[in-house]
C-alpha cells in the first residue's frame, strides 16, 4: 500500500455522523418496532425496509472510512441471500415449532410436536420413511449412473478430434431442456400404446411392454430420465479435469513405457479426482431434491414417492405448512450430516496424499 | 519417402503421432455416440414439425425425411411449420377464431427475469467472491457452508414463507420478487464458483499492480476481473440453463404479467381437458431452446476453460 | 548397439515445413548437441526421435532399426522433458519407479536400481516428497534419474538445463555429462545454448530454419564454420563477418578490400577459385593483434567503446567506412576511447565466405 493514511478511529456511539451504525441499528430497531406494532402490515413492512436500507448505509459508510474491503464486497450477495433465502428460512424453521395450516389463520405453538408426529406417528412416519428409502434409492441410482456415463462421455470428448465443438454441444443440449418438457416427452416416450419404447419392445417380443407399470420399471424409467439430462453436467466437469493434464505428462508416460491403466491412475486421475467430488457433490444434493420427474412420469404411484415430492403434497396440497417445514429441517439436517462427512473425507484423502 | 499408411491410418486413426489427438475415424465414433445421446431432443425437435394428425400416430414417424429411401415410408412424415404460428396464435375453443396465446409475452418475460437474474447474481457474486477470496472475515468457511446450504433445501420449504414475505410487501406477481428470488438463488453457485477462481489467481500480480499505484478499485478491474472472464462465462452458462428452466419458483410466484415460459408450456400443455397437446409442447420446447443452446454454443470455449480454471488446484 | 540415424527426415505441418531433410546419425556412446536458435526445428527432430511427433517423410533408425512407424513406447527410449515432466501425482520414489514398472520387476529390485539412481543424482533424502516439494535444482536432478533408471536404447534431452540458474546449470552440465559419459548410449541434447553443446557434445549439428546447417566436433564448428551462420552463432563474442571486395589472388595472398582499407592477408589456395568479387570475410575478435602502426595488413579504425571483461578487454572499433570491429584484447593493453588502431588480423583464423554464404576452404 502506496498510501500511509491512518484509517480513522470508530465514532462515538452518540455522535451523529453517517458512519455510525451502531446508532442507526438500535434507531432502525426501535422505530421498525414500533411501526410494526402501530401500522398497518403493509405501512411497516416498508418503513422496516427503509430502516435496514439506512443501517445497511451507516455501515458501508462504516466500512469505507475504516477500509473494511472484505466487508462492503460480501454485503451485498449476504443481503441478497438473507432477505431471499435465509430469513424464509428461520421463518419455516420457526413454523416448524408452531401448528399452522395456510389456509386457516390458527396459530398455536406445539414446540417439538411436528418433528415428533413426523418421525414416529404411525400412519405420517410410515409415508415419510417409505418417501426417504425412496429417495435414498433415487440418489443412490441416478448419481451412480449420471456419474458412469458423464464419466464415459468425457473420456470420449477428451481427444481432440475434428468437429468435436459441434459433437460436444449435441451431448449438452438434454441438460439445456426444461424439466416440464422432457418430463412430459419421456411419458410420451414410455407410453404404452404411441411410445417410441414400447413400439420397438413389441416389435422385437411380440408382446406389449408397459414399462412403467411396476415399481422396477417406474424406478428405471425415472433414473433413465433423470440420468439423460444431467450426466452431461458430471461431463463437462469431468472433461474439464481431463483437458486440464498438462500433454507432456502423457508424453512422458509414453517414453516411459507406462500402461493405460496405471496412466489413469497415476496421471488422469488425480487431475479429475476433485472435479468428480464436486460432481458428486453437486448431483447428490440436487438428486436428493428430486420430484419434477417423479411428479411428471408416475406422480408418485408405483412406490415411487420421494421426500421432495411429498413434502410439496403436505406442504401445498394439503396445506400442512408446519409439519412440511419439520420434514424439511430434517432433511436439511441429513443433507449437511452428508455433506459434511462427504467434505471430510474428501479433504483426508487430499491431505492424506 | 512415402510412409506405408495402415487402414486405421487411412480411417484417421493416427497411431504414433499427437498423444491425444485423433482423427476422422474417431470423429465417426464420437458423432454416432452424440447423436444417439441426441435422439430424445431431435425427436421433440421432430415432433414441433409433425403435422398435428401423426402425432400419436403407431408406428411413430421419425423423420421428415425418407432420406433418399433408407426409411421406409411408414415412419416418414411431412414436415410443417404450422405448429410454430400455433404457438403464438391459435384457437382456444374448437372452431373457434385464432385468439392471441401471450406466449410473445411469456418468452419476454423468461428473457428477462433470466438475463437480469443471472447478470445481478453474477455481479454481487463475484464482488462478494472476491471479498472471500482477498479479505478472509472470522470464520470465513462457515459463512461459505452456510451459503451452500441455501441450496441443499427443496424450494417448497423456502417458498412458503417467501409467498407470505411478497403478499406482505406488495410484491407478488411482479418482476422485481422474482428476480429478486432467482439472483438469491443463482449466488451460492456464483460465489462458489467465483471464489475457487480468484483463489487461484497469483497476488504477486495484484502487488506489483499496487506498488505500480493502482486503487484497490482498478486492481479488481484491470487485473483480477480480465483473468477469469472464463470462469465468469461459465458461471453466465450454469446460472443462464437453471434460471431458465426453472417451474416451481415460477409457477408459485409469477403473476399472469410476470409469467415465465416453463409455467405457460405447463398451462397450454395441461389445459383444455383435451389431453397433451404434443405437436404444441414441441415447437414450444423447441422455441424455448433456441436461445440458451445458442448462448452455450458461443460460449463452449469458455466453458470447458472455465471449469478447469476454477477447480484444479496444482 | 545404441545407435540413432536419421535419413533425409523432413517434417511439415501444414504449409509449414519445421524440418527439411535432415541427416543425422550418433554412434554408440557419442553425445550430439542439435543446437539453433528457438524455432529452428531441433525439437521437433528430437520428438520426431522420440516418436512423440511422426515424420512427414524420411527414414527413423534406432539401434539399427527403421522405427518410424513405432509408438514411442516401442522405441525403447528414455527422454528428460524441458519442463521434466515430473508426475505430480506420484513421490520423486515413485517417478523414478514409473519406467521399471513395464520390466514388471520384483519390489526388491525396483527398490534397489531406484536407490541406487537416487544415489546417483543425489536424490536419497527426498525419496519420499513430492515434485511440488522439491526444488528446481532436485526436479531436473529428477528427470535425469528417471531417465537414466532403465536402460534404453537411447537417450534424448530436450533443453535440460534451460530452467535452471547460472550457477546450477554449470555444476549440472558436468553432472549429467558424466552420467552419460559412464552409460555409453547414443545420445541427443536439443539446447539454444552454445557453451552448453560446446562442453557437453562430442559433435555438434547447427540448425537453422529446418535445415542441419553443419555438423562437426565443437572443435571443427568453432574453428571451421561451414557457412556466416554458423560462424556468427558460434563464438562470444560474435565473429566479425565484414563484406569485402577481393580483388586479385597471389602468392597464397589474397588482396582486398576491407572496411575502407586496402590490405593483403593469407588466405586459403581455395581462394584462389574465386573471381574478383564480393566476399565475406569472418574474424573473430581475439584473432586481432594491434599494430603499433599502419601497414599492408592492418585494418584501421578508432576504438569507439570499450568494455572491461575480466582478464580481457572487448573493444568496438569503428573502421573508417563506417563498419563496427570487436576486439578482443588482454587486459594489460591500455586503450583509450577515440584512439586509433591498427589491427593485423591472424591469417589462420580468418574464413572467407563466398556470395552463397559458404565458407571457401580447401
Amino acid at each position: 500500500m502506496t498510501s500511509t493514511t491512518v484509517p480513522a478511529a470508530p465514532p462515538a456511539f452518540t455522535a451523529f455522523s453517517p458512519d455510525n451504525w451502531r446508532l442507526a441499528l438500535i434507531a432502525g430497531i426501535v422505530i421498525s418496532a414500533v411501526a410494526i406494532a402501530a401500522l398497518p402490515s403493509g405501512v411497516a413492512f416498508w418503513i422496516t425496509g427503509i430502516m435496514m436500507a439506512l443501517v445497511a448505509i451507516a455501515a458501508t459508510m462504516n466500512a469505507v472510512r475504516r477500509r473494511y474491503y472484505g466487508g462492503l464486497l460480501v454485503a451485498p450477495a449476504i443481503a441478497v441471500l438473507f432477505v431471499m433465502n435465509i430469513f424464509p428460512l428461520l421463518w419455516s424453521l420457526g413454523l416448524s415449532f408452531f401448528a399452522y395450516q395456510s389456509n386457516q389463520q390458527t396459530i398455536r405453538f406445539v414446540g417439538l410436536n411436528n418433528y415428533i408426529k413426523v418421525l414416529t406417528n404411525d400412519l405420517a412416519a410410515k409415508d415419510n420413511w417409505a418417501a426417504l428409502t425412496n429417495t435414498a434409492m433415487f440418489v443412490v441410482f441416478t448419481v451412480a449412473a449420471q456419474m458412469v456415463i458423464g464419466f464415459l462421455l468425457a473420456l470420449l470428448f477428451s481427444k481432440q478430434f475434428p468437429l468435436r465443438k459441434y459433437l460436444l454441444i449435441l451431448v449438452l443440449t438434454p441438460m439445456m431442456l426444461s424439466v416440464v418438457a422432457a418430463g412430459v416427452f419421456f411419458t410420451y416416450y414410455y407410453d404404452p400404446t404411441f411410445g417410441i419404447l414400447s413400439y420397438i419392445m413389441r416389435e422385437m417380443t411380440g408382446e406389449q411392454f408397459i414399462l412403467m407399470d411396476n415399481k422396477a420399471g417406474a424406478v428405471a424409467g425415472i433414473v433413465f430420465a433423470d440420468a439423460w439430462m444431467w450426466s452431461p453436467f458430471v461431463m463437462l466437469l469431468v472433461l474439464a479435469g481431463l483437458v486440464s493434464v498438462p500433454k507432456y505428462l502423457y508424453e512422458a508416460a509414453a517414453i516411459d513405457r507406462v500402461s493405460g491403466w496405471r496412466q489413469f491412475r497415476t496421471i488422469t486421475f488425480p487431475y479429475i479426482r476433485g472435479l468428480l467430488m464436486l460432481a458428486l457433490l453437486f448431483r447428490t444434493i440436487e438428486a436428493f431434491k428430486i420430484a419434477d420427474l417423479v411428479i411428471l412420469l408416475t406422480k408418485g404411484g408405483n412406490d415411487t414417492m420421494t421426500i421432495s415430492y411429498h413434502l410439496i403434497r403436505i406442504a401445498n396440497e394439503q396445506n400442512k405448512t408446519s409439519e412440511g417445514a419439520a420434514i424439511s429441517y430434517l432433511m436439511l439436517f441429513m443433507v449437511i450430516v452428508l455433506t459434511n462427512l462427504y467434505l471430510y473425507l474428501a479433504n483426508r484423502r487430499t491431505q492424506g496424499n | 519417402m512415402v510412409d506405408k499408411v495402415s487402414i486405421w491410418e487411412a480411417l484417421g486413426f493416427r497411431k504414433a503421432s499427437g498423444v491425444g489427438e485423433a482423427g476422422w475415424g474417431y470423429t465417426l465414433i464420437v458423432a454416432i455416440v452424440s447423436f444417439i445421446y441426441f435422439i430424445p431432443v431431435l425427436m421433440i425437435i421432430f415432433m414441433a414439425i409433425k403435422p398435428q394428425d401423426v402425432a400419436l400416430s403407431v408406428p411413430p414417424t421419425l423423420s421428415p425425411t425418407s432420406l433418399f429411401g433408407l426409411i421406409p415410408d411408414a415412419y416418414v412424415f411431412s414436415p410443417t411449420l404450422e405448429n410454430f404460428t400455433s404457438v403464438f396464435s391459435r384457437s382456444m375453443t374448437a372452431g373457434g377464431a385464432p385468439e392471441d396465446t401471450g406466449f410473445d409475452r411469456y418468452f419476454f418475460n423468461s428473457i428477462v427475469i433470466a438475463t437480469v437474474s443471472v447478470m445481478l447474481a453474477l455481479v454481487i457474486g463475484t464482488l462478494a467472491a472476491f471479498g472471500f477470496s482477498r479479505y478472509p472475515l472470522k470464520g470465513n468457511d462457515t459463512y461459505l457452508f452456510i451459503i451452500l446450504t441455501t441450496r441443499m433445501l427443496p424450494a417448497i420449504v423456502v417458498i412458503i414463507p417467501v409467498i407470505l414475505m411478497f403478499r406482505v410487501a406488495g410484491l407478488s406477481g411482479s418482476y422485481i420478487g422474482i428476480i429478486l428470488l432467482y439472483t438469491a438463488f443463482n449466488l451460492a453457485f456464483t460465489i462458489w464458483m467465483m471464489k475457487s477462481f480468484f483463489d487461484e489467481l497469483s497476488l504477486d500480480v495484484e502487488d506489483a499492480a499496487r506498488i505500480d499505484g493502482s486503487s484497490e478499485i482498478k486492481v479488481f478491474f484491470k487485473i483480477c476481473l480480465p483473468q477469469v472472464v472464463a470462469g465468469l462465462a461459465a458461471t453466465f452458462v450454469f446460472g443462464l440453463i437453471l434460471t431458465w428452466n426453472e417451474f416451481l419458483f415460477a409457477l408459485l410466484l409469477s403473476g399472469t404479467d410476470t409469467r415465465t415460459v416453463p409455467v405457460a408450456m405447463n398451462q397450454a400443455v395441461s389445459s383444455g381437458g383435451r389431453g397433451t397437446d404434443w405437436t404444441l409442447l414441441a415447437a414450444i420446447e423447441t422455441l424455448f431452446l433456441i436461445p440458451v443452446f445458442l448462448v452455450t454454443f458461443f460460449l463452449q470455449n469458455h466453458l470447458l476453460r472455465g471449469v478447469t480454471f476454477g477447480t484444479v488446484k496444482r | 548397439m545404441s545407435t540413432i540415424e536419421i535419413k533425409k527426415v523432413t517434417k511439415r505441418f501444414g504449409d509449414f515445413t519445421a524440418v527439411k531433410d535432415a541427416d543425422l546419425s550418433v554412434g554408440p556412446g557419442e553425445v550430439v548437441c542439435l543446437l539453433g536458435p528457438s524455432g529452428c526445428g531441433k525439437t521437433t527432430t528430437l520428438r520426431m526421435i522420440a516418436g512423440l511427433e511422426r515424420a512427414t517423410s524420411g527414414d527413423v533408425i534406432i539401434a539399427g532399426q527403421r522405427m518410424n512407424d513405432l509408438s514411442p513406447q516401442k522405441r525403447d527410449i528414455a527422454m528428460v522433458f524441458q519442463f521434466y515432466a515430473l508426475y505430480p501425482a506420484l513421490s520423486v520414489g515413485q517417478n523414478i519407479a514409473m519406467p521399471l514398472h513395464y520390466e514388471k520387476l520384483s519390489k526388491d529390485e525396483t527398490d534397489k536400481r531406484v536407490m541406487n539412481v537416487a544415489r546417483i543424482m543425489h536424490l536419497t533424502d527426498v525419496l519420499d516428497r513430492m515434485p511440488g516439494q522439491i526444488s528446481e535444482g532436485e526436479k531436473q536432478r529428477l528427470a535425469v534419474a528417471r531417465a537414466i533408471v532403465r536402460d534404453p536404447n537411447c537417450f534424448l534431452f530436450d533443453e535440460p538445463l534451460s530452467r535452471l540458474d547460472v550457477e546450477l546449470r554449470h555444476s549440472m552440465r558436468g553432472q549429467i555429462k558424466e552420467v552419460l559419459t559412464g552409460l555409453s548410449k547414443a545420445t541427443v541434447i536439443v539446447t539454444h545454448d552454445q557453451l552448453e553443446a560446446l562442453t557437453m557434445a562430442n559433435r555438434i549439428a547447427i540448425m537453422r530454419d529446418g535445415l542441419i546447417e553443419q555438423v562437426g566436433t565443437p572443435h571443427e564448428v568453432f574453428a571451421k564454420p561451414a557457412n556466416v551462420f554458423v560462424a556468427s552463432f558460434i563464438g562470444t563474442p560474435q565473429m566479425n563477418l565484414v563484406e569485402a571486395d577481393l580483388k586479385s589472388f597471389g602468392n597464397g595472398k589474397a588482396a582486398v578490400r576491407l572496411a575502407g582499407n586496402d590490405i593483403e592477408i593469407a588466405a586459403d589456395p581455395a581462394v584462389s577459385r574465386l573471381k574478383p568479387s564480393k566476399v565475406t570475410v569472418g574474424i573473430r575478435p581475439r584473432a586481432f593483434t594491434a599494430a603499433s602502426e599502419k601497414s599492408g595488413d592492418t585494418i584501421a579504425a578508432q576504438a569507439e567503446l570499450i568494455e572491461p571483461m575480466g582478464a580481457e578487454t572487448l573493444i568496438h572499433a569503428r573502421t573508417s567506412a563506417g563498419g563496427e570491429i570487436r576486439v578482443v584484447i588482454p587486459r594489460e593493453m591500455k586503450v583509450k576511447i577515440g584512439e586509433a588502431m591498427h589491427l593485423r588480423p591472424d591469417p589462420k583464423q580468418t574464413h572467407f565466405f563466398g556470395e552463397d554464404g559458404k565458407a571457401v576452404r580447401a
